[in-house]
């Protein structure tokens, strides 16, 4: 037992093994690089990055063909960490390399976070519009909401991961099982012909308007429409079969259990206490051109409390940096009359700068220690009396 | 010279920091359902029979497909947009007495026609990814929209009006009700553009929609690629 123990720990220590994930490292970026052609830069980082394995359909056939950037860059780190238990003391000649090397692990450590807790969202106001939420790129959710009350709608918002699933869902504020009994990731809707194209759906817009799968897109400037035949289940009557889809332009409205609900397929929200208003979406050119010069949004935040009611010029490399959250300039749409704006929100944003700095002042103390060092072996060797 | 940190220290150190690693990896999870309470929020409204509770007996397509308004034309597939978050898109210039109106869900452009009477016609702009079935399955949506019978492929080339402006190439089509009740009229314009079809459609009281059929030629004329 100790035997294998020993056998770990020179394996998690060797710099055989840096210099091994290194060069998978390399590797990986190079083949992810190469598959970029094919998947878009969101679809590679999902499949060769945020990953443990990387997987690949050989002939309908899902193989591991490659350890994702997870498994390398957490290996990397442990390697790192577990190195410089074994094996270093700290001496002042070697400083530099110590902070170097905190540098590094705290880059690799800021890239996992970033990974696991930065969230981009988009909001899309229309000039005069105010909402108090942001939403996702590519995230979605089916929500049943209870929309009786005049006042306020009860939201139950189910991750689309779990429609995919098919994984049933019981919650104490419905009044109904919610399963789904298709997914589609990608799909177009269209109107069913007279005879009648088969549909799943029992009830709602489903009985008119059927999904078509279509194949998942990676392209950056196209989306994914995705769709589900979701049942509502309850003890006795139940509300039947839905057809949901972020292609649907609104929500459908069903009653149950003498309460009105809406059910629909939507981009995952993020609300905030305190809502954006778009004043005015600017395009400026330049005279006589159609070149643009700058896009602006002068934007109205607002705070229920009434703690904030300002407003505030969101314009390139200008973002409205509020609660947490970045709002940059992403795009317009509409005939200037509508903002895009991306919404960040990264709590590691500030590891990578301080790993840099970490690094650049761990070399060049490591180079001034070194300089010295030589500067003084070389005075005490030009200083010596000279050997007859 | 040598000065030995508190090597126990280090460990510790590590060992939280590892820890604190596999806790995040064990807690990255996008799978939870969520509930919360939010002011009352305004969605674009269906039509009828879209909107009906599901425990009551459906409205007839024929009915509602032959009965456009502005509320029904934002719902029908036509209506039905991309989800395109941003990236390349198409601009136009809308003649000045069109009023311009919120984007409701997701379309591209929304504009309200206003002509004697206060009658209304809906323009709206949308877009999606693909052919969408082709040139012949959207204009006999649209025919069915005003209870037209489908047309066949031969008589396809016949069906539309087609010219190039700033580079886009548009199919244009004409559709008069065939019910002297209810005489609707829709007029469509569809260009292919990046990988998807733009749809431009004019839908309101006949004799509306036939005044405003030049404006809306020169409309799409103006349509061009967004500069970026």
């Amino acid at each position: 037992m100790k035997t294998i123990l020993r056998d770990l720990r020179d394996f998690l220590v060797s710099l055989q093994l840096t210099v091994a994930l290194l060069v998978f490292g390399m590797l990986l970026v190079f083949a992810a690089t190469l598959d970029q052609t094919n998947l878009g830069i969101w679809g590679i980082q999902q499949k060769w990055f945020h990953t443990f394995i990387v997987w690949q359909d050989v002939r309908g056939v899902n193989l591991p063909i490659f350890p994702g950037g997870y498994f390398i860059g957490g290996l990397l780190l442990i390697n790192l960490l577990a190195a410089h238990i074994e094996r270093f003391k700290f001496t002042w000649r070697k400083a530099g390399i110590f902070l170097t090397h905190v540098g590094l692990i705290l880059l690799l450590i800021g890239e996992l976070l970033s990974g696991l807790w930065q969230e981009d969202f988009h909001l899309r106001l229309n000039e005069g519009e105010t909402r108090n939420y942001a939403e996702a790129f590519r995230d979605n959710e089916l929500v049943v909401t209870d929309v009786t009350d005049e006042k306020f709608d009860d939201v139950v918002a189910i991750p689309e991961i779990l429609l995919a699933r098919h994984t049933p869902v019981q919650h104490p504020r419905l009044p109904f099982r919610v399963v789904a009994k298709a997914h589609y990731p990608n799909s177009i809707l269209q109107m069913r012909k007279p005879d009648g194209t088969p549909t799943l759906a029992t009830t709602g817009l489903g009985r008119e308007v059927v999904a078509v799968p279509q194949p998942i897109t990676y392209k950056t400037d196209e989306a994914n429409m995705p769709s589900a035949y979701v049942e509502l289940i309850a003890p006795d009557a139940s509300p039947g079969i839905f057809l949901v889809s972020t292609g649907l332009v609104a929500p459908q409205r069903f009653d149950y259990g003498g309460r009105t609900w809406k059910i629909g397929l939507r981009a995952k929200r993020i609300y905030k206490p305190y809502s954006l208003t778009l004043v005015k979406f600017s395009h400026d050119r330049y005279a006589g051109t159609e070149i643009p010069k700058n896009f602006s949004s002068r934007i109205k935040l607002t705070t229920p409390d009434g703690r904030d009611d300002r407003e505030v010029l969101v314009y390139m490399n200008n973002p409205l940096r509020y609660a947490g959250l970045t709002f940059y300039q992403s795009g317009f749409a509409n005939n200037d009359r509508t903002t895009i704006l991306q919404v960040v929100r990264n709590p590691s944003w500030l590891l990578p700068y301080v790993a840099c700095a970490l690094m650049t002042v761990g070399l060049c103390a490591q180079f001034f220690i070194h300089l010295v060092a030589f500067v003084q072996k070389r005075r005490a060797k030009l200083s010596a009396p000279a050997v007859a | 010279m040598t000065t030995v940190l508190c090597l126990p220290f280090i460990r510790r150190t590590t060992a939280g920091l590892l820890l604190t690693v596999a806790l995040l990896l064990s807690g990255c999870s996008k799978t939870e359902v969520t509930s919360y309470r939010v002011a009352k929020e305004k969605d674009t409204e269906l039509p009828g029979s879209m909107t009906a509770p599901a425990n009551t007996s459906p409205t007839p397509p024929e009915k509602l497909t032959s009965t456009p308004s502005p509320a029904a034309a934002g719902a029908d597939m036509a209506a039905t947009p991309v989800p395109t978050a941003s990236g390349p898109g198409l601009t136009w210039t809308a003649p000045a007495a069109w009023r311009a109106k919120p984007l409701g869900a997701m379309r591209k452009g929304s504009f309200d026609l206003v002509g004697e009477g206060g009658a209304t016609a809906d323009l709206s702009i949308t877009a999606f990814p693909g052919a969408v079935g082709g040139d012949l399955a959207n204009i006999n949506r649209w025919r069915g929209q005003v209870a037209l019978p489908p047309i066949t492929e031969a008589e396809l080339p016949k069906a539309a009006e087609r010219f190039t402006a700033n580079g886009l190439g548009f199919a244009v089509v004409d559709l008069a009700s065939a019910d002297p009740a209810n005489p609707q009229r829709i007029l469509g314009g569809m260009t292919p553009y990046q990988g998807a079809v733009w749809f431009f459609k004019l839908t309101g009281p006949d004799a509306l929609v036939a005044k405003a059929k030049p404006a809306f030629l020169d409309f799409l004329k103006t349509v061009k690629t967004a500069t970026p």
